[in-house]
């Protein structure tokens, strides 16, 4: 297929999960703060912030909640905004429109135009809960879609590999911050702090700093969708290290960064015709060096320098992709030339 | 009657489905009594229908800038909207369609001869002065650049739309040609397809002739004008200027009826004279292009050096026979308004025949005598300027201001070649639903002609509608509408109308 | 006269290049003054060259390369045989001027073209420099030529390409492309057809013609003029003949002079046009060597048949290529 396509449908895929995943952290970090003394909030925002790289883009100036959200949800004009992603992944399906299915240019459109529709401003004051539920769940429509529509070629597996390769880079993004935040705010003895809840839900504190790092943690979780399955994993237990291992390292956990990589070790093989490419063979390694990890061990090395790494690799990955399958498509700018 | 016709007048205009007298031509029969038995709850759901359709499509196209100020609504610069598709089909009996495509393949033919002989050949109707050197010349489309670039059969033009309009008797006269990229088709085919959805029942009492083959027709023609040296199953690609441009959605839609790459300029790379593919698995080599880029833009080796659309070096590999461009380059010199002018006089000279569709007078205004006679009735006339098409800097006499007539005035005396003059057509009108009722309005009809080894017309072509009541402008970009446009296989005459349980389909 | 001509041009880039698509005029034309016995176009790095006679008659040579490059550098080599003009015997009037078929078969070369727009001054010199030839049309040809020679002064680098003759009559300084701009612009606006030439001058100082001492010289390509003198006989070349001039050196052009092709301006015959994909900053040289030749002086016409027949032969092979 055309090396500029396939580069396409690969932002296609990263720009729907980054417009997914945002759309989750803030979500659930608003609804988590509705129950949090305000004095949170202001930190909450702006680790979201700083998890999606957009502290700078927020500019001095004290951390407005109201603002942040604005910023993230409707700047379309703000790379990595939701409205902005959305619009990325809608520009980028819509090159490759004769490529996919009319059911996923729809989809995508229709999200796209539903949005243009609503009073977003007033969405955001009255009910976010219902804003945001639109659009995490048409952005499962349009991956459902995409899923049940397009033919498993190269097309559809530069969007899901642009798919897998975001996410296992928001996943770590995403423990990289909480962490900063939980070690800014508590000793390094306290960062393995565990929370236990009752069976009824109540919480009791086991160990730990207090209430709010419980609250992360559960957020930390639901952003990932993953709270349920952690429940249900790890009972009544709200063990720091459990959810790390549970997010970094759960091989079964379509978010997990271990799972992600899996398949983006699946979709690359397949896309180099079963040669080992370097990007293959980098994704081989990447995921044989967190597979059998201890969580243990993690936390010595430091778990900030560790998921960096990783999110290093992750983009080492994508860009020996990029230079194995899209090097055809040319960077330089045209220029003339003449001679008198 | 209190139907959606009530009060309905035909202006004293022609009208396309009632006779002077009011009565139903025979083949409106069966439309117009399926219309009548809707109530305004039913027309209302089977618009919601279409207008979902076409938005969830994202059939759009934008309207530019300079358009939008041009008419007055400087707001909608830029913005895609959707091209409204009427409800009321427009419908041709088998008759007069059998004269129209007789008329339009007979045009094209001529065309492409003229334009073989003019860059690959012998120049003949220059040297008996069939039409004047320096008109060619002069024109804005002719492309020297173009010198000895072949195309196999001499198709040039292979896709063409010949802009036809019905005067005050209903004869067809072709207003113009439209050689050189003209869009259009998708509409054709994306009406028939809303249609048969919104009006299940209406096809199902008449015989009309099928449209979807275009996409194997022109993929056939494409294949047909490969160069010599390509194999049993040469690559087309169709090459776009990219998302951007207003007819993209056309350009990915074609790709798609095909089956065939849509290409940018940047996915091309001419190596050795021969243009490949950047594909995911190294380049791929590339016989035909559909290309949907003006020539200016084709190739910044040859042509504008800022062009960043096209492909450098793409017209040496069409002059080495390793690709054929099509539309081929040059092609707008046989387009230009006042080359129209000579097309009749072109059919006589290159195929000995006398043309079946007439033009319209047509008056040029670098003769003297004729211009004083033009400057003298601008206030009645249609004046355009020769190289623009899509409606663009028209002046139209009765309904403009004094100071446009003015302004017109100044252009012509300063720049005479570049610009013709043409009678008022009273333009046929056509009954058009209008917010609850429905009302005449003018109608024009674009058949789309394919040539590859031999040329062949597309049923029906785009109708376009003039959505402002008096308006003669039905182009997209000028607040035009479009109607689906039946060809019956018949006169359509003594169809009974059939039970009003007509349903529009579900859609998904 | 016998030369060799070697033309390089040569590209210096800051980063490599990974793309580049080129046509190059420089390859001498054949016609009544000159005929073309070699020619030969190498590329470093190597590319696969096509070539084509464009719509001015002009031999282009195309080609591209496709692997990284940090320079290019294109030779084309020719040997060309010159003659002298043929003298022009009529007499032709102004007014045969204003037939309506030599009007409209050189349209082409009495209109406004890209590079030759004059404003009322130029037109006014015109004038008056034809007057004193009254109706003579030769006459008003070398008049204007002279006109020209005087009116600018030949300062190398102080014009661009692309300068309207306006400005450059304005100041009165100009290279050969201006000096030809002009004259040929003074001619249209007199309604004389007048088109612009590229080729190559064998001779000491590009700005004086000056003769070579020696057999080599150090070069630049050059450019002049040709006008179209009326015949009175239709039939024959769209009722012409042309007459070449080179205001630069006030010259009539000769043996010394090597025509590449013609034109409605510079941008008809710009001897290099390329595009190439990188970063934008780039090192252009140009160097013209011409050498002649030691030959026996061949017979009129019977040598210039032999060396058609000859060209003939090699256009053939070439492309066959």
């Amino acid at each position: 297929m055309l090396a500029r396509l396939a580069e396409n449908l690969f932002w296609a895929g990263r720009y729907l999960e980054r417009a997914e995943d945002t759309t989750r952290m803030v979500d659930v970090t608003y609804h988590t703060l509705l129950e949090s003394p305000a004095s949170e909030a202001t930190g909450s925002w702006e680790q979201l912030l700083e998890v999606l790289h957009l502290r700078e883009a927020y500019g001095d100036g004290p951390i407005d909640p109201a603002r942040v959200v604005r910023l993230l949800v409707l700047d379309r004009d703000q790379a990595g905004s939701i409205t902005a992603s959305i619009e990325a992944a809608r520009e980028n399906i819509r090159s490759v429109r004769e490529l996919v299915s009319s059911e996923l240019w729809e989809s995508v459109n229709d999200l796209h135009l539903a949005l243009g529709r609503r009073d977003l401003r007033r969405d955001l004051a009255d009910q976010p809960y219902e804003l945001f539920g639109h659009i995490r769940r048409s952005c499962m429509t349009i991956y459902g879609t995409a899923s049940e529509t397009m033919p498993r070629d190269d097309g559809w597996r530069f969007m899901a590999l642009g798919r897998v390769l975001e996410r296992a880079e928001m996943t770590c993004r995403l423990l990289d911050v909480r962490f900063s935040q939980l070690e800014r705010l508590a000793g390094p003895s306290d960062r393995l702090g565990a929370l236990r809840t009752d069976e009824d839900g109540s919480v009791e504190v086991a160990r730990g700093p207090d209430r709010a790092d419980f609250h992360a943690w559960i957020a930390v979780l639901k952003s990932a969708s993953a709270f349920e399955a952690y429940r249900r994993r790890y009972r009544s237990s709200m063990d720091p290290a459990d959810v790390v291992e549970f997010l970094l390292l759960a091989p079964d956990l379509p978010r997990s960064v271990v799972f992600c990589l899996g398949t983006a070790q699946q979709l690359l093989e397949d896309l180099s015709d079963g040669r080992p490419s370097r990007a293959v063979r980098r994704v081989g390694r990447c995921r044989a060096s967190l597979q059998y990890r201890d969580v243990g061990e993690l936390f010595e090395v430091g778990l900030h320098e560790f998921l960096a790494q990783v999110q290093e690799r992750i983009n080492d990955i994508a860009s020996d992709a990029a230079d194995e399958f899209f090097r055809q498509h040319p960077s330089g700018a045209l220029h003339a030339i003449a001679t008198s | 009657m209190g139907d959606l016709f009530s009060g309905y007048e035909d202006g004293g205009f022609f009208d396309e489905a009632f006779e002077p007298s009011g009565a139903v031509r025979p083949h409106y029969e069966a439309v117009v009594a399926r219309l009548r038995g809707f109530s305004p709850d039913d027309l209302d759901r089977r618009e919601r229908i279409r207008d979902q359709l076409f938005r969830s499509q994202g059939i759009t196209f934008t309207v530019y800038g300079d358009v939008a100020a041009g008419s007055g609504r400087p707001e909608d610069a830029g913005v895609e909207r959707t091209f409204p598709m009427d409800l009321l089909p427009r419908v041709i009996p088998a008759s007069e369609w059998e004269v129209i495509e007789r008329g339009v393949a007979q045009r094209v033919t001529a065309l492409n001869r003229f334009l073989e002989d003019l860059y690959v050949g012998e120049q003949a109707a220059i040297h008996d002065r069939v039409v004047p050197r320096w008109l060619v010349q002069t024109a804005e489309g002719f492309r020297r650049e173009a010198f000895g670039i072949p195309v196999p059969h001499a198709a040039r033009c292979l896709v063409s739309g010949v802009d036809l309009v019905r005067d005050g008797d209903g004869t067809y006269v072709v207003l113009e040609d439209n050689l050189r990229n003209p869009s259009g088709i998708s509409y054709v085919l994306e009406n028939r397809a809303a249609m048969t959805r919104v009006l299940p029942h209406a096809f199902a009492s008449q015989r009309v002739r099928p449209v979807d083959h275009y996409g194997p027709m022109l993929l056939r023609a494409l294949r047909e004008v490969a160069p010599p040296a390509a194999g049993e199953q040469p690559r087309a690609v169709v090459l776009t200027p990219g998302a951007h441009n207003s007819a993209y959605f056309e350009h990915a839609f074609l790709a798609r009826q095909m089956g065939i790459e849509l290409v940018e300029g940047r996915d091309l790379v001419v190596d050795e004279h021969v243009v490949y593919l950047r594909s995911t698995k190294g380049l791929q080599r590339v016989d035909v292009i559909y290309r949907r880029i003006d020539d200016e833009f084709l190739d910044p080796v040859v042509f504008r050096p800022d062009s960043a659309l096209g492909v450098p070096g793409l017209l040496s590999a069409a002059r080495a026979g390793n690709v054929t461009l099509a539309n081929a380059v040059g092609n707008g010199v046989a387009d230009d308004k006042a080359v129209y002018a000579f097309v009749p006089d072109l059919i006589r000279f290159y195929l000995g025949e006398e043309p079946i569709l007439p033009n319209v007078e047509t008056y040029l205004l670098w003769d003297a005598e004729q211009r004083a006679e033009v400057l003298d009735r601008l206030g009645e006339l249609v004046v355009k300027p020769v190289a623009a098409s899509g409606g663009y800097g028209m002046l139209i006499g009765p309904t403009a201001s004094d100071e446009e007539v003015a302004r017109f005035r100044e252009r012509i005396t300063a720049d005479p070649r570049g610009y013709i003059a043409q009678e008022v057509i009273a333009l046929s009108r056509h009954p058009t639903l209008i917010g609850d009722r429905i009302e005449g309005r003018h109608v024009d009809l674009r058949p789309f002609a394919i040539a590859g080894e031999s040329v062949e017309v597309v049923p029906g072509g785009l109708t376009r509608v003039a959505l402002q009541r008096g308006s003669l402008i039905v182009n997209s970009s000028q607040g035009g509408g479009s109607k689906d446009t039946w060809v019956l296989d018949d006169e359509g005459a003594g169809i009974d109308a059939p039970a009003a349980t007509d349903d529009p389909a579900e859609v998904a | 006269m016998r030369l060799d001509i070697r033309y390089t041009t040569r590209f210096d880039y800051d980063a490599p290049v990974a793309e580049s698509q080129n046509e190059l005029r420089a390859c001498p034309a054949s016609d009544d003054r000159q005929a073309l016995l070699h020619y030969n176009v190498t590329t470093s790095p190597r590319s696969r060259v096509a070539w084509y006679s464009d719509h001015w008659g002009t031999r282009v040579d195309t080609f591209g390369i496709r692997q990284p490059h940090g320079s290019l550098e294109v030779v084309a080599e020719a040997t060309v045989e010159t003659w002298p003009q043929a003298l022009i015997t009529a007499a032709p009037t102004r007014a045969m001027l204003e037939d309506a078929d030599f009007r409209d078969g050189h349209l082409e070369f009495l209109s406004p073209s890209l590079h030759v727009e004059p404003g009322p001054d130029v037109v006014a010199a015109a004038q008056q420099a034809a007057e004193v030839a009254g109706d003579d049309v030769i006459g008003a040809a070398l008049a204007v030529h002279r006109t020209v020679s005087s009116a600018l002064t030949y300062a190398p680098g102080e014009t661009y390409v692309g300068v309207g003759v306006d400005e450059v009559f304005g100041c009165g300084r100009g290279v050969c492309q201006d000096f030809a701009h002009l004259a040929v612009a003074m001619y249209r606006s007199l309604g004389i057809p007048a088109r612009y030439v590229s080729g190559f001058l064998y001779a000491a100082d590009d700005a004086t013609g000056a003769e070579v001492v020696g057999d080599e010289v150090e070069v630049q390509t050059h450019a002049w003029v040709e006008v179209a003198i009326p015949t009175g006989d239709p039939r024959r070349g769209r009722g012409a003949t042309w007459l070449a001039l080179d205001p630069t050196n006030r010259l009539e052009v000769g043996e010394q002079h090597v025509t590449i092709g013609r034109g409605r301006d510079y941008d008809d015959v710009a001897p290099f046009r390329g595009v190439f994909s990188g970063r934008s900053d780039h090192e252009l040289s140009v160097s013209v060597g011409m050498r002649r030749l030691a030959v026996e002086p061949t017979d009129e016409p019977a040598g210039r048949s032999a060396v058609r027949q000859q060209e003939k032969v090699q256009q053939r092979q070439a492309q066959q290529q």
